[in-house]
This record gives structure tokens, sequence and C-alpha cells, in this order.
């Protein structure tokens, strides 16, 4: 019964995956394909690669920005939907809303609000006296401004997960805890937070990888075209963003298969450190 | 196992025959070609006049943005599928694609050789490949430029208003530049020109070479004084803050125009269609259109090339042809503003004799025929498109303020060494 998954497996996931690696171990064009075996050349070019550092940089402080946030949000949501609520459904259906618009249509709104001439934001700024902004210009105010797009989309799905969690601890421990009494904010910390720590530590995973592959929001938040370099220092370049520029926009098919397998390798480690790190976070048991 | 590995080959088998079987193309009666274009071609009615003269064959014309376009073409090549029957090339991918010369018909095979006299000798070689020995492309049109101006804010500044007079205020660039402090000093509310960018590629395209020597290729962006030129002369423009800081074509470029965000542009000639359409009615009249400092130039131009993939080769040739016609150029202009590459086209009484009713009646079809005619070819190198962004994102470090002038041509030199190495 499950072949077929694994049929399609090997078609969609493993084939293509090996097809990379071996393709990074060559000096190949993307339209004229192979030109000669190079080994771990272009690994080695690469981790001399400045460009690279850069991007990988980037995408690192994107997913702090972009995942501490959210799952914090995402947590204070779930708690206020955990409670009698009227009209339930549709305050479930509305924090999803987000989600479900295109991801292209959300980056390019967000490009645009944060406009520097015409944007909502920088006029919002200068209605309370504040200077305005170029958000696009410096890296941590466009990387602030992504890393919201991302919360904005995600924080909703989130939560959802986390009530689903939330609805599952038994009600016998709220109980107890009250009879002990505990404060909304204790049972909060010491009931809720343990008894859903698998469910955190997979939505860690999970935006831990998404972020990892941080691409359309940043490149179309880019309101100057879509070359992918991320701004004119690259200020907000991301690692998927630079193997686009390597693979489509010079045609370097096996650099970009490097990046590729790298960018794989960093999202395994992650996963490895979210899983640690859950570990010795405080449980239930 | 051995049953389970077969069963798994049955599905994959499965799977590739419905993949192939859903892109099979449906065509049992005439034929279905495709032609993919970028921006605006202005195609879409010589494509319907065609399709009735030629009963049997039906064209789907697939436009994307000039990005998106040229890197779907490079997919397509390398899977082998996908790609139109007759797929159009700027100028500055055609090196890049020149490169893979074996993934498109040489049109010498449909008797390309016997058009050679419709262009000017420099359009007809850029559209060949393998040392000329390849008809790769045939060319359609190029990038004659002009200069768009305000003629409400050059009042406001004190300035001539009369293209002539407007033209004569800048025989060269740094006559251009000079204008800009005198203008910067008197309007406040609109920047002189769009962007450094723009006014560097403007510059930079009235020279024969760029960033590689024409003779062998090698690498001359470091000392190429006619870069350094260009360099300067946009990126002391931008650093005085004379600019809007807008890419042309972008969102926010288009928000520009409308709010009336600068006061001119170096224009090709198809971009006075696309101002118009951001200024809307509003912006009638308001615009002008005079010569451009430097006298010509060439921003670009593009070439219709026939993929091997496609499956009716000859057809596509034909379409190509048909549309690269003289005839068909003039019209083109007429229509849409897209300057014809070809002497016979752009000098043709129709086009002298256009006017722009929405650029207070400039003679455009005199004022593009001109530069036109004094246009000089830039050489593109083999690296040409890997070294270019370098230079325009060094431009706008330093009108953003970012960097001081040299600290950006310094970087951009070190980018771009490394990027052709």
């Amino acid at each position: 019964m499950v072949m077929p998954f694994f049929a399609l497996f090997t078609v969609f996931g493993l084939f293509p995956l090996l097809y990379t690696l071996w393709v990074s171990l060559h000096d190949w064009q993307l339209i004229n394909g192979d030109e000669g075996f190079v080994a771990l050349d272009n690994y080695f070019e690469l981790f001399g690669d400045p460009k690279f550092y850069n991007a990988l940089g980037n995408t690192l402080t994107l997913l702090l920005l972009a995942t501490v946030p959210q799952i914090v949000l995402a947590l204070g949501i779930a708690a206020l939907l955990d409670r009698p609520l009227r009209a339930k459904t549709f305050w479930r259906s509305a924090v999803l809303l987000p989600n479900v618009v295109s991801v292209a249509a959300v980056a390019l709104v967000f490009g645009q609000l944060f406009g520097r001439d015409f944007g909502v934001v920088n006029w919002l700024l200068g209605l309370v006296g504040a200077p305005r902004l170029d958000w696009h210009a410096q890296g941590w105010s466009a990387q602030v401004a992504i890393a919201l797009i991302v919360v904005w989309r995600w924080a909703g799905y989130n939560a959802l997960l986390y009530l689903a969690a939330m609805q599952s601890v038994p009600a016998e421990l709220y109980e107890a805890a009250e009879l002990d009494g505990a404060s909304r904010l204790r049972q909060f910390f010491s009931v809720t937070l343990p008894a859903i720590r698998p469910t955190i530590l997979f939505t860690a995973i999970v935006s831990a990888i998404g972020g990892m592959q941080l691409f359309v929001e940043p490149q179309l938040f880019d309101t100057n075209g879509v070359a992918g370099t991320g701004g004119d220092d690259r200020q907000f370049q991301t690692i998927v963003m630079y193997l686009y520029e390597k693979g489509f926009g010079q045609f370097d098919a096996g650099y970009a298969a490097a990046i590729a397998w790298v960018v794989f390798l960093v999202c395994a480690a992650l996963a490895a450190a979210c899983v640690v790190l859950a570990r010795r976070l405080p449980g239930r048991s | 196992m051995a049953s389970g590995l077969r069963k798994s080959l049955l599905v994959i088998a499965a799977l590739t025959g419905l993949v192939g079987a859903g892109c099979a193309p449906a065509e049992e009666q005439g034929i279905e070609l495709s032609i993919a274009t970028f921006g605006e071609f202005g195609y879409g009615s010589l494509l319907k006049e065609y399709e009735a003269a030629h009963p049997g064959i039906r064209i789907q014309n697939r436009v994307a943005d000039f990005e998106a376009h040229h890197k779907a073409i490079a997919t397509q090549l390398a899977a082998g599928r996908g790609a139109a029957d007759v797929v159009a090339i700027e100028e500055q991918y055609m090196p890049q694609f020149r490169q893979s010369a074996d993934k498109f018909v040489d049109l010498n095979g449909f008797g390309a050789g016997g058009l050679r006299a419709q262009w000017p000798q420099w359009k007809w070689e850029q559209g060949l490949a393998d040392s000329g020995r390849i008809v790769m492309g045939l060319g359609t049109d190029m990038g004659g430029l002009a200069m768009c101006f305000r003629k409400d804010y050059f009042a406001q500044a004190g300035l001539p208003t009369e293209r002539a007079a407007v033209a004569a205020l800048w025989p060269t660039w740094e006559d251009y530049a000079k204008i800009g402090d005198l203008f910067s000093g008197k309007v406040s509310s609109a920047k002189f020109a769009d962007s450094a960018g723009g006014i560097y590629t403007a510059v930079l395209n009235q020279s024969p070479e760029n960033f590689f020597s024409a003779k062998d290729d090698s690498f001359i962006a470091d000392r190429n004084p006619a870069l350094r030129r260009a360099f300067t002369i946009a990126g002391q423009i931008g650093a005085k803050g004379q600019t809007a800081r807008v890419t042309p074509f972008t969102q926010p470029w288009n928000v520009a125009i409308k709010q009336g965000s600068f006061a001119t542009i170096a224009c090709l000639a198809w971009m006075l269609t696309q101002i118009q359409e951001a200024g809307g009615p509003e912006n009638a009249g308001k615009w002008d259109v005079a010569a451009v400092p430097g006298g010509g130039g060439n921003n670009g131009g593009s070439f219709l090339t026939v993929p091997t993939q496609s499956k009716h080769q000859r057809e596509a040739y034909d379409l190509a042809k048909w549309l690269t016609e003289p005839a068909q150029e003039v019209r083109l202009f007429t229509e849409s503003n897209i300057l014809p590459s070809e002497p016979a086209a752009y000098g043709a009484p129709e086009v002298l004799s256009k006017t722009d009713p929405y650029f207070s009646g400039a003679p455009i079809g005199r004022i593009y025929a001109a530069s036109a005619d004094s246009l000089k070819p830039n050489y593109r190198g083999l690296k040409d498109a890997k070294v270019r962004p370098t230079f325009g994102t060094a431009l706008g470090r330093v009108e953003s303020g970012k960097q001081t002038l040299d600290a950006a041509w310094d970087q951009a030199v070190t980018e771009a060494r490394a990027a052709a190495s």
C-alpha cells in the first residue's frame, strides 16, 4: 500500500536530489548541459565566495526575525481562541485567511506598502511626525519588512495547529492547577506549553526549513526588478535568491546545484538542532 | 521485492506516459504556431492579419516580461521542450544564447542569407553565430534614443520649453549635467532625471565598447574611459540627489510618472507608449521629446529565432521573415512606436511623418529616424550579462548615499572582474 508513495517519492524527491548532487559535481551550463566533471570544485569556490556568506547570513537573520515572533504570536492567538468564544468558526477561519492568499500577491502588496515615496507605511510614519524610511535600501529595515510578510502569512496557520494541540490537553490538569491556586498565566506556562511541546517543535522545524528556502517574499519585495540580487548591496538576498541568480541569471547550473545541496544540509542540521533544543525544554514527562 | 520493483516501474511508466500524453500537441487540422515575446512587441494586429492570409495557421502569442521571458527560454532549451516556434531574444542576451547556437535553427537553410540587405550591417551581424556561419536570428526593432522632458517643469525652472531649444541646451552629457544643477536649484517639486542607471545606460550605449574589447573580447571595464565617464556623469547626478531613484518599468517608476516625480528621461521609442500608459490622460501634453545629448545611441533591440525543438520550423521561419519585412516594421512604428532597425523602414514617409499628440505633437518619426542614422552599435561581450549588473547596483549605492562614487566604482570593477573570470 505504501508503494505508490515510494514510487512518487523516487520520481519527484529522491531522483531530483541525487541528480542535483550529480550536477553539482560538474561544470554544468543551464542550456548546454554537462561540460566536464570537476569533483568538488563548485563547493570549494562556494566556500570562498563572500556573496554566499552574505546570502547565508541574511537568510539566518530573516529566519530568526520571522520564526521567533511568529511562534510567540501564534501561541497568543491560539490561547485567545482556546477560550469560550462566540462565532468560533468565524475566528478560526479568519486567522487562516492570510495563509490562503497568494504569496506573490502578498509580497507585491507589502513591497508597495513599504515604498519609499508613496508607501502607506511611510505615510503613516509621516502622520505621527516620524522620519520617513527608505525601507528597501537598508539591510535591517528591508529584513524587518520581509519578516513581517512571513509572520503575517504563517502566524494564523500555526495558531490553528497550537489550538488543536491545546484542546487535547486533559482538562483535569487545568482543574488540578486551579485547585493549587495557579493563575491563568501560570497555567499557560506550566500546563499548556509543556503539553503542546511536540507541536511547537514541529512548527519550529517547518518554519526553519521554510525560512531556509525563503524566496518569493524577498524576491518580489524588491520593487526594482526580479534579477534576484536583493537590493543594490545584496542587503536582503537570501540563499535561494543567490541560487536563482547563479542558476537562472548566469546559467551556471553546476554552481547553483552546489548551493542547493548546501541548503539541504543546513536544513537537515537545523532540524536536528530543533530536536535537540526541544528535548531540553522542560517537559511533561 | 522483484514484483514490488516491477510495480513501481509500472507506476513510473504510467506517470511518464500521462505526462507525455498531456503535452502532445492537439492539432489534427492546421498548424498551431506559437511566438514568444516580452514587453510590448506590437504584434497583435499583425498576427491576426497573418492568420487571415494563411488559412490553416493559427498563432498563439505568449508575452512575458523581459527577465521571465529570457529565463524561460533558457530552461526550455535545456529541457528540450516547451519553447515557442518563434522566440524573441533581446540583444543583451544574444551573446549568452549564441553559445548554444546548436539549439537554434540555422536560418540559412531557409534562405535567410538572401535577406541580409534589409538590415544595416551591424544589426545583421548581431543575429549571426558561430563566427558568422549560422544565421540565428532576424533583427526586429532597435533602441534609438531621444530625451523626453516635462515642459511644465522646464518652464518653472526658467528653461526653454521648445524642443529644438531644449536639445540645444545639451549637445553633450556634461551639458546635460549642468542643466541638471540649474534645474534642481529652481524646482523642488520634481527631480531632474528618473535614475542614475538610466543616464548611465544612455551614455554608455553611445560608446562602441562597454566592458569587453571588440577586438578580442578581453575585459576592459577597468580601463575603458567611456565606461568610467558614463559612470561618473550618472553617479554625480545621482549623488547630488537630482534623480527620482526609480528603475524603468517597475511599479515605483509608473507611479513616479503618474505623479510627475521627474522632468527628464532618456527614452527609447517604445518607451513612449509606456510613459503614456503610466502617465494617463491627465498628463497628456505635458511631455515633449527632444534629441538626446551626444547624438544617437542604441539601447537594445531584438531578434526573432527558431529553436530546433520547433515542430514547424519552416512555418516558423516564414512567420519571422514576414514580421521583420520593412512593410510590417513600418506598421509597428506607426501603430506601437516600435522603432524599425531597417533603413528602408525607418526612412519610410509614414514613419518620418509620424507625430505623437500625447507628447505635444512631437515629430517622433523624424527624431528617432535621425537618432537611428547616427547610431553606433555596441560590442557585447560573451560575459556581458554577468558583468553589466555590477555597475548598475553600484550606481544604486551611490544614489542612496551608501557609498561614494569612487568606492562604488572600485567595488563594481572588482566584482565585474570576478564575474568575467
